[in-house]
């Protein structure tokens, strides 16, 4: 294997796979980026098992094979090397020669054979969605997925597409956020489970004016643009009910600036319990009082006004999941409803000029005072 | 307003060679004439040293080594146990003495508080900190019995370096208090090696070493940029302001348990699962049955095997509520023991359970949108049978009922 590559493309790459490279594991070889020369160019793939990441660079290829390097390495010595051309050449199996100018490096690689193999995931019954769609449900949804471990199901994001419609919804059981996107006539209707850290990838990786194809396999995803593809494992299971808990009788209402809102919880959050991050919320009138109170730390209270349709309210709120879902709302304006103080609050954007439909929820703490 | 705020006031007051003294104290005769005493394991058995007496450290011995090792260094050395309750019981003694000067006593272990006296100064007629401190000590030994070290200064970090520093057997000129005067935390902090910082282990150090950095003045030099760069964010960020002593961490009272563990060091290894399993049921009932004593729930459940060749490994596990019953408790720790088993079979020294992320029974609880379709973790069936467990237990003692392995 024996190739010449701007450092820009080069780095360029790295950065794109590195992301999907663990930064602990058992098995060694998944710290090393599986480089591939062939007569069109290389390709450049990492992989945590979880999610792969692979990308194809030009490059002037003088030998084609292939070998491993450690990820972490290389990136860090593309990255500081000067804007010049780079040779790299694999001296038997085992090892890599990097020369820049008049920089010499040699890495000691793992064999070709090591590297586990992608996910089968064929492109031939693929089909597409416009990226710019697929990175708003992602930056708006994928953020209410679970990180701890006690129900995995909600560790992912589920994604349904419909013939005219693609959703995106994700909770941690505590609050949810839900997206539908209208789109022009999708053949593929299907459901399906994806582990955040892949949208994450594919949010960044892909440009808002690609064409993004996907292909499913049973228990994969794979996401192609151009030049890069990015697969996931799908995660298994039925996803809960969701619909089921979206309150469709919450007949209190308020509307309030997101930046005030946001800026008092932040105020009083800061005498909150570590733990519960609790605050009392009234709303009144034309008023929006906060209260804190905190067993021997102290106390706080603010006030805002809102606009307040119903009869007065108390609810409490961890302050920690009100502040998420203000911060994703893309209006400055939003619309909260409330039924009463032990169920589920709605929040909304307020005249959002956009196609797409958009609801967060967010389960009150119960007030035990 | 007034005059500024004044700097706070941070003590640490640490009990020497506390289990040894807790020793000497319960057998005068015996253990009270031992000069070399080392306290925990036995000379056949294998458990380890949990405190030895400063003339036998001399020798090498530390806390936390095999006691047949240190009898190897120390051959002369007599070995005793001291019973749990003699050391919670004394050790509660010192917390009662230290919370007559102030009600922020945090005990930080069972030989080891923390005390924020700030606000007092007027109360201590604006005397020096140290002159507290050494009269906080002169009153612990007249109470307790117990000789203890203080450290003085303006928060943990430098409170807990300084009783290091004021230990008698460490430093020859020491007298017990060391107090380090606002602004001086700094300069107080460059006399130390990186390792001397609680929360720089061997790990830690040894990624320093990789940068040339052993001692807090080699690393002063660095920007906190780049220790940012070389150590993460948040580990650079952390270090670069320890090592100019500054430290943030509140001193929080003893109602604010953080967690609650329960250990045992066996006779013998155990390579036994099935023996294991049974080891792990009582220490999880014991843990269980502490927490409720306490009226709290734990989120967190953590099970640490250490293996025969000394390697620490845990598994945990954040439920998505608290919890206090044997049975669930149990259940979870037998999970993860069984995944750290699987993943290095090889004979156990000590097992531990752990419990953290602990709030009160009967605090604000977070609602959840799946709760009806949700398998709740307890039942009201284990509630009430932890109840009946607590009450037949407050009445005929702790071993009265114990569940069958």
């Amino acid at each position: 294997m024996k190739f010449t590559i701007t450092r820009e493309r080069l780095h360029e790459a790295l950065v794109a796979v590195a992301a999907s490279v663990p930064t602990k594991t058992t098995l060694p070889v998944l710290a090393n980026i599986l480089i591939e020369a062939k007569a069109d160019g290389v390709r450049i793939s990492g992989t945590d098992l979880d999610i792969a990441v692979s990308t194809v660079v030009p490059a002037e290829v003088d030998g084609e094979g292939a070998v491993t390097v450690p990820a972490k390495k290389l990136l860090e010595i593309v990255r500081e090397l000067p804007s010049a051309a780079i040779r790299l050449a694999a001296s038997g199996e085992q090892r890599v020669d990097l020369e820049c100018g008049r920089s010499r490096f040699r890495l000691l690689g793992i064999p070709r054979e090591e590297f586990p193999n992608f996910p089968p995931v064929s492109f031939k019954e693929s089909w597409s969605v416009s990226s710019g769609d697929l990175q708003k449900l992602i930056k708006h949804v994928s953020f209410a997925s679970s990180t701890e471990e006690s129900r995995p199901i909600l560790n992912g994001v589920l994604w349904e597409l419909r013939k005219d419609v693609m959703r995106m919804v994700a909770t941690n059981g505590h609050r949810l956020a839900r997206m539908d996107v209208p789109v022009a006539g999708s053949a593929q209707a299907a459901d399906l489970i994806v582990p955040p850290k892949a949208l994450d990838q594919v949010g960044r990786l892909f440009g808002p004016a690609d064409e993004v194809e996907i292909a499913k396999s049973d228990n994969h995803l794979g996401f192609r643009t151009g030049s890069t593809v990015v697969f996931t494992r799908l995660i298994e299971g039925p996803y809960p009910n969701y619909d089921q808990v979206i309150p469709k009788e919450n007949d209190r209402a308020c509307t309030v600036e997101k930046d005030a809102l946001a800026s008092a919880l932040r105020r009083v959050g800061v005498v909150a319990s570590d733990q519960t991050h609790r605050v009392r919320l009234q709303f009144s009138g034309g008023t929006l009082k906060l209260s804190v109170s905190t067993p021997d730390l102290g106390e706080a209270q603010d006030e805002i006004a809102v606009t307040f349709d119903g009869d007065p309210l108390e609810i409490g709120f961890n302050a920690n999941y009100l502040l998420e879902v203000l911060k994703y709302m893309p209006t400055g304006e939003v619309r909260l409803t409330f039924k009463a103080p032990e169920r589920a609050a709605t929040v909304e954007p307020v005249g959002w000029d956009d196609p797409a439909a958009y609801l967060c929820l967010v389960m009150p703490l119960r007030l035990v005072d | 307003m007034g005059s500024p705020t004044p700097p706070p006031r941070i003590l640490q007051v640490d009990a020497d060679a506390f289990y040894v003294q807790v020793a000497r104290l319960v057998d005068p005769q015996g253990a009270g004439q031992a000069e070399l005493l080392l306290v925990g394991g036995s000379p056949e058995g294998r458990g380890v040293v949990t405190s030895a007496a400063y003339a036998a450290r001399k020798f090498g011995v530390r806390s936390g080594m095999p006691t047949a090792r240190a009898l190897r260094l120390c051959p002369q050395a007599t070995v005793v146990g001291v019973s749990r309750r003699a050391c919670s019981e004394k050790s509660r003694a010192i917390v009662g003495v230290l919370e007559q000067f102030t009600p922020v006593v945090e005990p930080a272990s069972i030989d080891e508080m923390y005390l924020d006296l700030s606000g007092t100064e007027g109360l201590y007629g604006h005397e020096a900190l140290e002159t507290t401190a050494r009269r906080i000590r002169r009153t612990v030994l007249a109470e307790t019995e117990i000789q203890v070290s203080i450290g003085a200064g303006t928060n943990r970090l430098v409170a807990k370096l300084a009783a290091g520093r004021a230990k008698p057997h460490r430093t020859p000129e020491a007298d017990g208090v060391v107090a380090v005067p606002p602004g001086q935390e700094a300069a107080f902090l460059a006399t130390f090696d990186l390792g001397d910082i609680p929360g720089v282990g061997p790990r830690f150090q040894e990624r320093l070493e990789r940068y040339g950095l052993k001692t807090v003045r080699d690393t002063l030099p660095h920007e906190r940029p780049e220790l940012e760069e070389w150590f993460g964010w948040r580990a650079g960020s952390w270090l670069y302001h320890r090592i100019r002593g500054m430290d943030s961490t509140p001193i929080l009272p003893r109602s604010q348990a953080k967690s609650l563990s329960r250990d045992e060091t066996f006779a013998e290894d155990l390579d036994d699962d099935d023996a294991l399993r049974r080891e792990l049921l009582r220490l999880s009932d014991r843990a269980a049955h502490d927490l409720r004593r306490h009226g709290y729930v734990a989120r967190t459940i953590t099970v640490r095997i250490r293996d025969r060749d000394f390697r620490d490994r845990r598994a945990s596990r954040t439920l998505p509520r608290g919890v206090s019953t044997e049975r669930v408790i149990f259940d979870e720790a037998a999970r993860l023991m069984a995944r750290l088993r699987s993943a290095r079979p090889i004979p156990a020294r000590l097992l531990s359970v752990s419990l953290s992320q602990i709030t009160g029974a009967d605090t604000e609880e977070q609602l959840g949108l799946f709760d009806e379709a949700s398998d709740a973790l307890e039942t009201e069936r284990d509630r009430r049978l932890a109840e009946a467990v607590d009450a037949v237990r407050r009445k005929f003692g702790s071993n009265a009922v114990e569940r069958g392995g």
